[in-house]
């Protein structure tokens, strides 16, 4: 098997020449779906029988869980890519991947829990395997963060955060299952419908798609930018990166 | 693939699925502390020992709502609609609390059978509805069954 193109993936020019001429078109993307889908979700949904207008935050709730848990399958592969064939690009992304997955997860927390003190009467179930694993994804994560700043060479801490990411991909699937696997509070996930006659239909679920795409193109927007100052901080001395800087 | 790029690609698979496994299995032993609460079922199976602080989940039994008037004292019970469980509470309750909804209560089994409960959280399900919506599936009898507390099999 020819791997070239796998090789040609990895080279940090290329990666940053392609993503020249994507991001506007990402951008621009991003933007037109925020905006519908904030205004939609936050004035337009209707309010639920029972839980009146406090379900429009499960769109963003639910777009950015969701979210959230592509990080570390997402840094595992990257990770995977470094351990074994050291490719510095990989670990460019997995790097700048670990504090926006932070990010993600902790608003992920914090909307959650703003739901849950209006709904189910509190702010906060340590008995609760859903809300104690999304907790243990953050905490992972930050740990990420702090693991890559506590080693110096940048090697050793590639390999270091390359091996927790993939260990943190377990976690993940605990997130999944934890409310089909055990009795906790909190709400399976819901079942879309076609029909505007039944639970969850279009009226609730389209601007819940519309959010989810709108938050994944706002993660590949952030770490697309994030990876292209990594590739200009760790490629300086690169003739393409001086050329570059030499004509801007 | 070139050997060595192989072999090391062959210890992060033994890495990941040797800790998924042991991950795996200390949760499957620990399943039972996992969980957040105990049914009505295994309640009165006798699973939970008088005296000891536990949660029990269960729906609100339609009709049994007592408040007393000037105090904030209810009593319900709660069922997994296999078995049910008499609760004593004195407190706020959640605004999603109702007959036919969801709750997990914190307290302790008296030798009676009475649950006395020091915390009630409202558990609701994942069917979101406009109250039009409900009223055309409740006019139509097709209303989605509420599976949240059903007796494990």
């Amino acid at each position: 098997m020819n791997w070239t193109w796998f090789h040609k993936l990895g080279s940090p020019k290329w990666f940053y020449e392609l993503t020249s001429k994507w991001l506007p078109w990402l951008i621009g993307a991003m933007v037109i779906f925020l905006a519908v889908g904030v205004v939609w979700a936050l004035l337009y949904i209707p309010p639920d029988y029972q839980q009146s207008y406090t379900t429009r935050i499960l769109v963003i709730h639910v777009a950015v869980a969701g979210t959230s848990l592509a990080f570390f399958p997402l840094m595992a592969v990257a990770g995977t890519i470094t351990l074994v064939w050291r490719m510095k690009l990989a670990d460019m992304v997995a790097k700048n991947a670990a504090p926006l997955g932070a990010w993600f997860s902790f608003i992920t927390l914090a909307t959650g829990s703003l739901w849950g003190s209006v709904m189910w009467g509190t702010w906060w179930e340590w008995s609760d395997a859903r809300l104690v694993s999304m907790l243990f994804q953050f905490f992972l994560l930050v740990g990420v963060v702090a693991l890559r700043s506590a080693l110096e060479d940048n090697d050793t801490a590639a390999r270091a955060c390359a091996l927790l990411s993939i260990v943190g991909c377990i976690n993940v699937v605990i997130i999944k299952y934890s409310v089909e696997w055990w009795n906790v509070l909190h709400q399976p996930s819901s079942p879309l419908s076609m029909s505007g006659e039944s639970a969850n239909g279009p009226e609730f679920w389209v601007p819940t798609v519309v959010m989810i795409v709108a938050v994944y193109l706002f993660f590949a927007v952030s770490l697309i930018l994030a990876t292209r100052n990594e590739i200009l901080q760790r490629e300086r001395k690169a003739a393409w990166v001086q050329e570059l800087v030499s004509k801007a | 693939m070139k050997p060595h790029r192989q072999k090391r690609l062959g210890i992060i698979l033994f890495i990941a699925v040797g800790l998924s496994l042991a991950v795996g299995l200390t949760l499957f032993a620990l399943r039972q502390n996992i969980n957040m609460f105990y049914t009505p079922t295994q309640v009165a199976a006798g699973e939970v020992a008088s005296g000891v602080q536990f949660r029990i989940g269960g729906m609100v039994k339609a009709g049994t709502i007592q408040e007393d008037q000037g105090s904030l004292r209810v009593s319900f019970v709660t069922t997994d609609y296999a078995s049910d469980v008499p609760v004593q509470y004195e407190g706020i309750l959640p605004d999603l609390f109702r007959e036919g909804q969801g709750v997990v209560a914190e307290g302790q089994i008296d030798s009676a059978g009475v649950f006395h409960a020091s915390k009630v959280l409202a558990k609701h399900d994942e069917n979101y509805m406009s109250p039009e919506v409900k009223a055309a599936l409740d006019a139509a009898g097709a209303s989605p069954e509420n599976h949240m507390m059903q007796p494990e099999t």
